[in-house]
């Protein structure tokens, strides 16, 4: 991990460890409901002060807590229109397979780009701190291999570029 | 046929409903007064860092802040303040900084961090510099700071 | 493979075989640029019959098509083509040379049937530049081929130089971002020492260039793109240089696309490696569930209600 990104990932760290700490919550409003408080919103008391954790305005994480869920959302950063694209497309490919990532939200929540929601029932079957650690890992894969792609096509742009002209030479 | 009445906000006619205001105790100083005080709270830390007192700008800053509704202007002051000490304290200078201070201040400390976060690019707030500060601080002041910066209505 | 080749490769392969084993026959197939082609044996199992169907015929015979094929085909090409197809050449498998290098290059130049029809405005376009060499000003007419829905190839030829004009679409914002990177590359390799031979590329996205800026109907829009070769009479001097570079030019928009294809079908096989990594990250996370199906004595399973 390079030493510019440890606070911001430290930081990551220590607040969702601090924000997970969820439990079975009935819907105050429905009666025999049982949902996610920040996804409804309905209760003012149940919702606790969303915090935000940045590096700077392109590369920040918002944490909403609640009584019984939290919700994560990571803007990633994205230098140029390239990066831009492949990051669209890889939290797009992702968010596809939400349901296999049962953490993974569908749809990013406006102004980031992708969001996860970590509701009460999953951290009582999941171990809480290895939720933690998926998502540090994910924060920490995602910005080195959108720029890992990003460099192989250009790689391959200009191998193909250079094989096309070399072969006009007589 | 009139289906207006499907947009009027019942709730606001609830007697029960939950306002706002009953969620923490209001500010009893008047919003003048606030800005009064915060300003002359910025002379004094400017003079304490003159003198390289850090731990004493500190606490003066985060002494009483401005909280709750129709404080804008002090409360910026005051981030704006604060983000000049924590800009001109060396980063090695840090956790004895931190561990210095009440546990009062630390948990105030800890809500501006996360404004400042919130913020970024505004004024002269620097990511970099604040994450430092948090890492420090969360090492002193533990988790249990962050979980009173989530909770406390008392937003600065 | 990096380069695209210039032949087709089911008439290569095809054909190879059926000189072997003559059999009846009749497939259709297609190439690109929605070029389709018919080969089949309408009277017997000795004379095939091979058709093509291309999109911007009417302009190549304009162009001279005609006599490219006449002069590469000659007694091949029939007078009247199968209906719903362009052109036709009868192959007679009992007249074709014996076995050896000899008839694979007759093959090899029947496989070449879409290169040759499309080799015509480049060979009229070389021809305009000698002549016009020779006055040492002036430019030759603009020769427009539409060979896709969208997209044209313009070329024009003047006194030191002829001009080569592809107009690309790119069909999605994703296409478009890689297409700009792979044609910044082509601007680009040019300062390499051992490609300073190669033709002079320039890339314009939206903006057509100013050759072609007359022209009527031109899509005013973000997704097209224009790029523009400029051959000097180096690369069409000698005939077999210029063969060349007419086989290798006339693909360059499929050889761009086909690059571009390759490297979005590249990163999905990463995301896909890197999604299911994460996914193992996450599996970390669940806690482990008894899952040891429990029997009785007599071996019933049991189950809870």
């Amino acid at each position: 991990m390079s030493n510019v990104l440890r606070p911001y990932l430290a930081a990551v760290r220590s607040t969702l460890t601090a924000a997970l700490t969820l439990e079975n919550f009935s819907s105050q409003v429905v009666e025999r409901h049982n949902k996610p408080e920040v996804e409804v919103g309905g209760s003012k008391e149940v919702l606790l002060n969303p915090l935000t954790i940045s590096r700077n305005e392109n590369e920040r994480v918002l944490i909403e807590p609640s009584v019984n869920s939290i919700r994560l959302s990571i803007k990633i950063k994205q230098a140029d229109e390239i990066e831009r694209i492949l990051c669209h497309k890889f939290t797009r490919f992702m968010m596809q397979r939400a349901e296999s990532f049962i953490v993974l939200r569908r749809k990013p929540v406006k102004g980031y780009d992708i969001s996860f929601l970590i509701t009460n029932t999953q951290t009582e079957t999941m171990l809480k701190h290895k939720i933690v650690d998926f998502i540090i890992q994910f924060m920490e894969d995602v910005d080195r291999e959108i720029s890992e792609m990003k460099l192989s096509l250009n790689a391959r742009a200009r191998t193909v570029a250079e094989s096309y002209l070399i072969a006009f030479n007589p | 046929m009139e289906v207006n009445f499907r947009k009027i906000d019942i709730d606001a006619y609830d007697e029960d409903v939950l306002l706002e205001t009953e969620l923490y105790d209001a500010d009893p100083r008047a919003p003048s007064q606030v800005i009064e005080e915060t300003k002359a709270k910025a002379v004094a830390v400017r003079s304490s860092l003159n003198k390289g007192d850090i731990t004493g700008a500190l606490v003066t800053i985060l002494d009483n802040p401005p909280y709750g509704p129709g404080v804008d202007e002090a409360k910026n002051l005051t981030l704006q303040t604060l983000v000049t000490v924590l800009n001109s304290t060396k980063s090695s200078d840090i956790p004895n900084v931190v561990k210095s201070l009440p546990l009062e201040s630390q948990d105030i400390l800890m809500k501006y961090l996360y404004k400042g976060m919130a913020m970024p690019g505004w004024g002269d707030v620097s990511g970099s510099v604040l994450l430092g500060w948090h890492e420090k601080l969360t090492e002193v002041a533990g988790t249990g700071s962050i979980v009173r910066a989530m909770t406390d209505r008392r937003l600065v | 493979m990096i380069l695209l080749e210039p032949h087709n490769y089911i008439i290569q392969t095809t054909l190879a075989e059926k000189f072997i084993k003559p059999s009846s026959l009749d497939v259709q197939f297609v190439d690109f640029d929605g070029v389709r082609f018919h080969l089949s044996t309408p009277d017997r199992k000795t004379a095939l019959l091979l058709s093509m169907n291309i999109r911007c015929w009417d302009e190549l015979v304009q162009y001279g098509a005609l006599d490219v094929l006449k002069r590469e085909y000659g007694p091949l090409l029939q007078a009247q083509p199968e209906s719903e197809y362009n052109v036709s050449l009868l192959v007679d498998l009992e007249t074709a040379p014996p076995e050896g290098e000899e008839r694979d290059n007759f093959v090899k130049s029947l496989a070449l049937l879409k290169r040759n029809a499309l080799a015509a405005p480049f060979e009229r376009a070389f021809s305009t530049q000698k002549e016009l060499e020779s006055s040492g000003a002036g430019q030759g007419d603009l020769l427009q081929i539409h060979y896709r829905d969208e997209e044209a190839i313009y070329v024009q030829a003047a006194h030191d130089r002829v001009t080569v004009i592809f107009s690309t679409v790119f069909g999605e914002e994703t296409d478009r971002i890689f297409g700009k990177v792979f044609l910044q590359e082509f601007v680009d390799a040019r300062r390499l020492p051992t490609i300073q031979n190669a033709p002079q590329v320039l890339y314009t996205n939206r903006e057509p260039p100013l050759e072609i800026r007359h022209i009527q109907g031109l899509r005013d829009s973000e997704d097209i793109g224009y790029v523009t070769f400029v051959l000097f009479p180096r690369h069409f001097n000698n005939p077999t240089v210029a063969a060349g570079t007419i086989s290798h030019i006339e693909l360059f928009r499929d050889y761009l696309h086909y690059h571009i294809k390759c490297s979005k079908a590249y990163m999905h096989s990463r995301m896909r490696y890197r999604v299911s990594e994460f996914q193992k990250v996450l599996n970390r996370a669940k806690t482990e569930v008894a899952s040891t199906e429990r029997k009785t004595v007599t071996g019933r399973t049991l189950t809870t209600r």
